[in-house]
């Protein structure tokens, strides 16, 4: 077997890798204790660089920041009205711009239950999904989390809604009484491949459903925020 | 909120986070960070919509970090040794209390080359795909990963010690 480089074991650890090359990279791993304590390195590495940047991304911005890019006095209704630009675009844009990097190569730990349930005949986001759900900013993602949030908007029936992605399943689910509850899903971003993978911007089914769903604009990155710390409530 | 603006200020968190992964300190990391804004609000014709907006103004940012890590390290060589060695008490003293209360994660990034500390903010702490961050900095792939590879070497074996 070829001997696996730092620079490959890298790319695995950054998801750089496509199926064929992950397999080889992991059979190595399983009989070179070496290489397993390499990677354990640079994961604790990853995690501490997390732990020490991500949380700068949760914080309020500055007062001074925000305002130089706040329109002063803006009507929203006329502004509303005046722009041209689909909100297809828009949601999109922000999709792109926001889904970056991708889910590490790695399994979550085996066992449990899926990241859906059937409840009183719909489908609710459970597990990581759940958590995903509940807690990730889309502005403020780990690079190397399992689940990617896309944009998170005012449905037209006053529920938040949240577009997600991640390796086995993307979709868009709605906030209620029972949870999040799962209104698009179609195949993740594994079902997408390439040698070096692009941010997925999600599956065009799930940014078709989320354009027809919305009321207005996706959430900005601090309505995002007060809605998640008021545990997503409805907006009427 | 208009389009351009509006999109500048969702990434903004993002911003900060890089800005922070750069810079030597959190004031210096919100400083790059206004820098970085009104230079993309001035240049904002030089943007092509629809294209990553995000990347362009990382790479702004980017570009103002490294004119100032240059001229600080110019500054820094116009002090003979021994000149430094006068200056305790005024800005040396304080580099180093500064550096006492400092996060083991800051210091070993601020002990990176300033090559591997980029390609170790763009890829690890704002997950960029290679290519991406290659595109970003105007480097082939190849040299991309091999800085990647001797920052993350060099921070895990500076982090392992601390």
């Amino acid at each position: 077997m070829m001997a696996i480089t730092d620079d490959r074991l890298m790319a695995y650890l950054d998801g750089e890798l496509d199926a064929a090359a992950r397999a080889e990279v992991e059979a190595a791993l399983d009989a070179d204790a070496e290489l397993q304590a390499k990677m354990e390195t640079q994961r604790k590495l990853r995690a501490r660089l997390s732990a020490r940047y991500d949380p700068v991304a949760e914080e309020e911005v500055p007062d001074h920041l925000r305002a130089m890019l706040e329109p002063k006095v803006v009507d929203l209704d006329i502004e509303r009205a005046r722009r041209a630009r689909p909100i297809w675009q828009s949601v999109a844009g922000i999709a792109a711009t926001l889904v970056l990097g991708i889910a590490i190569g790695r399994l979550a730990p085996g066992g449990g239950s899926g990241p859906v349930a059937i409840e009183n005949g719909v489908m609710i986001a459970r597990g990581s999904l759940e958590t995903a759900l509940d807690t990730q900013l889309a502005s403020a993602q780990a690079p190397d989390g399992p689940t990617r949030i896309g944009v998170s908007f005012a449905g037209v029936d006053g529920r938040l809604c949240r577009t997600f992605e991640d390796a086995a399943l993307s979709g868009l689910a709605c906030h209620g009484a029972q949870g999040w509850q799962v209104m698009v899903a179609a195949p993740g971003s594994d079902a997408q491949q390439s040698d070096y993978r692009q941010a997925g911007s999600g599956s065009p089914l799930v940014l078709q459903a989320a354009q027809e769903m919305m009321a207005g604009e996706p959430l900005d990155a601090e309505a995002e925020r007060r809605a998640r710390d008021a545990g997503w409530p409805q907006t009427r | 909120m208009q389009g351009f603006e509006g999109e500048l200020l969702s990434l903004l968190p993002r911003l900060r986070r890089f800005a922070r992964a750069l810079a030597r300190d959190a004031a210096d990391a919100d400083d790059l960070t206004q820098l970085a804004l009104e230079r993309a609000l001035k240049a904002r014709r030089q943007w092509a919509p629809g294209t990553r907006l995000d990347a362009w103004t990382m790479r702004i940012m980017r570009n103002l970090w490294i004119d100032e890590a240059r001229s600080r390290s110019r500054r820094a060589q116009t002090f003979a040794p021994e000149e430094a060695g006068t200056l305790v008490g005024s800005d040396a003293h304080r580099d180093i209390e500064r550096a006492a209360e400092m996060h083991d994660v800051d210091r070993a990034m601020n002990a990176l080359p300033d090559e591997q500390r980029e390609a170790v903010a763009l890829v690890l702490v704002e997950g960029l795909a290679y290519r991406e961050a290659a595109e970003l900095l105007d480097i082939p792939i190849g040299t991309l990963t091999s800085r990647l590879t001797r920052g993350r070497q060099a921070l895990a074996q500076m982090l392992e010690a601390a």
